[in-house]
């Protein structure tokens, strides 16, 4: 069972690449524009199966550290990606999502690779309850919405760039409309939003009933620096959702704040996993 | 028995030759009427567009064909017949296939990559379908024509991009708004492209218009006679020439209702909301504005950033400028402001060229793929001929005896196999005798549609193409 983990943890990188290969040739070459990628499923279900088979090796949910989660994340990016493809029915945007599906889903791989080695070894030790679960289950909803916010963010700047400096080139040909891009910026962002409010509101309750003793009293350094990044996030993206709403921020300003938010986000995390 | 088509195009005669010979509907469909009676013609099909005026047909006889339609046509038309013949062309074979296939993939257009000749070609086709003058040959040769003309526009990115002045400024729209319907056009001066833009961006569903002049008066009869002219011109359901798309441009949907502040739609049509404003006033609307176009005779700016800015600057959804004067009217100073995007007459000009370029890049691989389509017509129609027929059938029966021997032949002795082998060959051979017979008769009849639609169906009954494919 540990081959079989080995195996599809270095085979998740090798099929994300696939991927962003497949929707590099559609975005460059204008092939199939119009089509939904029939290899979307059979990953995302070859994804979940690692999860699960990794679930069943640990003996609960692989939620334990970053490199953990950023799997989670590739997965939840790219189920949330096929709605979208499948709703509307246009890949153009894909190669961007899954160049960043595929830096989650490598950096996972590459650090994962040890840790599943030295569990095929040890006996794993449990860490936390199904409170828990909810409660990263929750937030990690609310970064793929970040994530994916960010990627159309930065498309939606990339498109505006291009169109002040009346460039009628690769993105000119390639990309949706700036008006389309924008709204599926702010809608992500505000979809982020509303799961990193849920996810900071019931963070006491699940996690001072949970199993795993999180309470006030037993507050280590990890679980400071979540809250610190979470709290940063919510008022990072709040600002965002109060100026669209309230001040009627352009699509612009509210693209360039998804992007800069989920870089942020994502140093701190990077710089948090590796520290601890 | 020969496919041949007999025309006049852009390329070869003016438009004032080719209008004495155009065949709208009701005259095509005598025509063809006419053919089918007096049966010189087994197979035909007319195919009139504004640039080209074709009959294709099959005939058994190596007559003067040309002649021939040419009478029918001076006739229909009541015109006096042409002296010089020479603007016509006159194809045949697969000739005509490739001429056909270049048709229904726009390399034969006048604008290369207007696909809307597929269209024509398929009604076209209808109208033969319905005067009963179309059998297997061009039944089968229009529908490969179809397939052909689909694949040309899939495989290849020659209908891709916008090609005159007033659809580069849809094209340019799109790239910014998801969709033009709801957006309000707000048009400055009334300039004849700032017209025929403001008609393209109608078509994509923009269906609010505030006509903007120096005058009010000017500008309420501007905007009334947009209402009255885009009315009276009925595009729906037609389809329009490709080579004259900026004549396209110069007709309006089906719009309907009085006008705006003058009144809106009825049913189901497009409904046109217009209003007519003077040049002060443009401020006080230009925020609730999504696509101004503007085109005055003015040698000074009319839209300045000191006008203007205090309007644009509060607003958080896009407004594209398009300034097609010459001196230009915008203030350039106006496109640094957050949400407008502002491009002038050689921006779509820039837009124009690439996209021509880029069919014309794209021509190579359209060619291509006519050539593969034409080997392949060619093989089919060689396929059906009757001598490799009968050899292929001979084949497939022999194949058929010798599995059968290899199968059954060990239940009988040794000395039986020759009587085996023979009795095999025999039945073989005499059930292939009437066969082959029939098969051979229609060689003598000189081979009409029916014989080749016979020569068709046998091949798939037996796989024959399979068979074939496998020598």
């Amino acid at each position: 069972m540990f081959s079989l983990s080995i195996i599809l943890n270095w085979l998740l990188p090798l099929l994300y690449l696939a991927l962003l290969v497949d929707y590099g040739a559609t975005f460059f070459l204008r092939t199939k524009t119009q089509a939904r990628n029939p290899w979307l499923i059979p990953v995302i279900g070859i994804h979940a199966f690692f999860l699960i088979l990794r679930s069943v090796q640990l003996g609960q949910v692989p939620l334990a550290d970053m490199y953990e989660i950023l799997s989670v994340l590739a997965l939840l990016t790219t189920a949330v990606y096929a709605v979208v493809e499948f709703a509307s029915r246009d890949r153009r945007t894909g190669m961007f999502v899954f160049l960043l599906v595929f830096l989650f889903q490598y950096t996972s791989s590459n650090f994962l690779a040890g840790t599943i080695m030295a569990e095929g070894v040890a006996e794993v030790e449990s860490q936390s309850a199904g409170c828990d679960r909810l409660h990263i289950i929750l937030a990690l909803a609310a970064y793929t919405a970040f994530a994916i916010s960010a990627v159309y963010g930065m498309l939606h700047l990339l498109a505006e760039r291009n169109l002040r400096k009346h460039r009628f080139g690769v993105l000119f040909d390639r990309l949706p409309s700036l008006d389309l891009l924008g709204r599926m910026t702010w809608h992500a962002l505000l979809g982020g939003f509303i799961f990193i409010t849920i996810t900071i509101i019931t963070a006491p309750l699940l996690l001072g009933h949970g199993g795993s003793g999180a309470t006030a009293q037993s507050l280590d350094a990890k679980v400071i620096v979540k809250i610190v990044i979470g709290s940063i996030a919510w008022l990072v993206y709040v600002v965002a959702v109060l100026g669209k709403l309230l001040g009627k921020w352009t699509s612009r300003r509210i693209s360039s704040i998804a992007v800069t938010g989920f870089v942020v986000i994502m140093i701190l995390l990077i710089v948090s996993g590796i520290l601890s | 028995m020969e496919i041949s088509v007999i025309g006049i195009n852009h390329r070869s005669a003016a438009v004032d030759v080719r209008e004495r010979f155009a065949l709208p509907n009701d005259l095509a469909k005598k025509l063809l009427q006419a053919i089918r009676a007096e049966k010189i013609f087994s197979e035909a099909l007319v195919l009139d567009t504004c640039n080209r005026t074709e009959v294709y047909f099959v005939s058994k006889t190596q007559q003067d064909s040309l002649a021939h339609l040419l009478g029918h046509i001076t006739q229909l038309k009541q015109t006096p017949p042409l002296a010089d013949t020479s603007v016509f062309y006159h194809h045949q074979g697969l000739d005509v296939v490739r001429h056909l296939f270049r048709v229904a993939g726009t390399l034969d257009s006048q604008m290369v990559g207007e696909h809307q000749i597929l269209g024509q070609l398929k009604d076209a086709y209808r109208l033969a379908l319905d005067a009963g003058t179309t059998r297997f040959l061009l039944n089968k040769l229009l529908h490969w024509a179809f397939r052909v003309g689909k694949r040309v526009q899939t495989q290849t990115q020659l209908g891709r991009g916008s090609v005159s002045i007033a659809t580069s400024a849809v094209e340019l729209a799109g790239q910014i708004f998801s969709k033009l319907s709801g957006k309000t056009v707000l048009l400055v001066g009334a300039g004849e492209t700032a017209e025929l833009v403001a008609k393209a961006l109608l078509r994509s569903g923009v269906n609010e218009l505030i006509v903007a002049n120096r005058t009010l008066s000017r500008a309420e009869r501007l905007a009334d006679d947009f209402v009255q002219n885009v009315r009276a011109k009925n595009l729906k359901a037609k389809t329009v020439c490709p080579a004259s798309l900026d004549e396209q441009n110069k007709v309006g949907p089906e719009l309907a209702g009085p006008k705006a502040e003058h009144g809106s739609s009825t049913g189901s049509q497009q409904s046109l909301r217009t209003r007519a404003i003077g040049l002060d006033e443009i401020p006080a609307v230009v925020g609730g504005v999504d696509l101004l176009i503007c085109s005055t005779g003015s040698s000074e700016p009319v839209l300045t950033y000191q006008n203007m800015a205090n309007s644009l600057r509060h607003e958080n959804h896009p407004l594209l400028i398009i300034d097609i004067s010459v001196p230009r009217n915008v203030e350039a100073r106006l496109g640094d402001l957050p949400n407008v995007f502002l491009y002038n007459i050689d921006d779509l000009d820039m837009l124009v060229a690439r996209n021509l370029e880029r069919r014309r890049e794209e021509i190579p691989r359209a060619e291509a793929i006519i050539d593969d389509e034409v080997e392949q017509f060619g093989k089919w129609l060689n396929s059906l001929q009757v001598a490799p027929t009968v050899k292929l059938l001979q084949q497939h029966f022999e194949q058929l005896k010798q599995a059968q021997i290899v199968r059954y032949g060990r239940k009988f002795a040794s000395s039986e196999q020759k009587d085996l082998e023979e009795f095999s060959r025999g039945l073989c051979s005499k059930i292939l005798h009437k066969p082959i017979t029939f098969l051979r008769d229609l060689t003598a009849d000189s081979a009409d549609s029916e014989a080749l639609a016979i020569i068709d169906a046998i091949r798939q009954m037996f796989d024959l193409d399979t068979l074939e494919q496998n020598e």
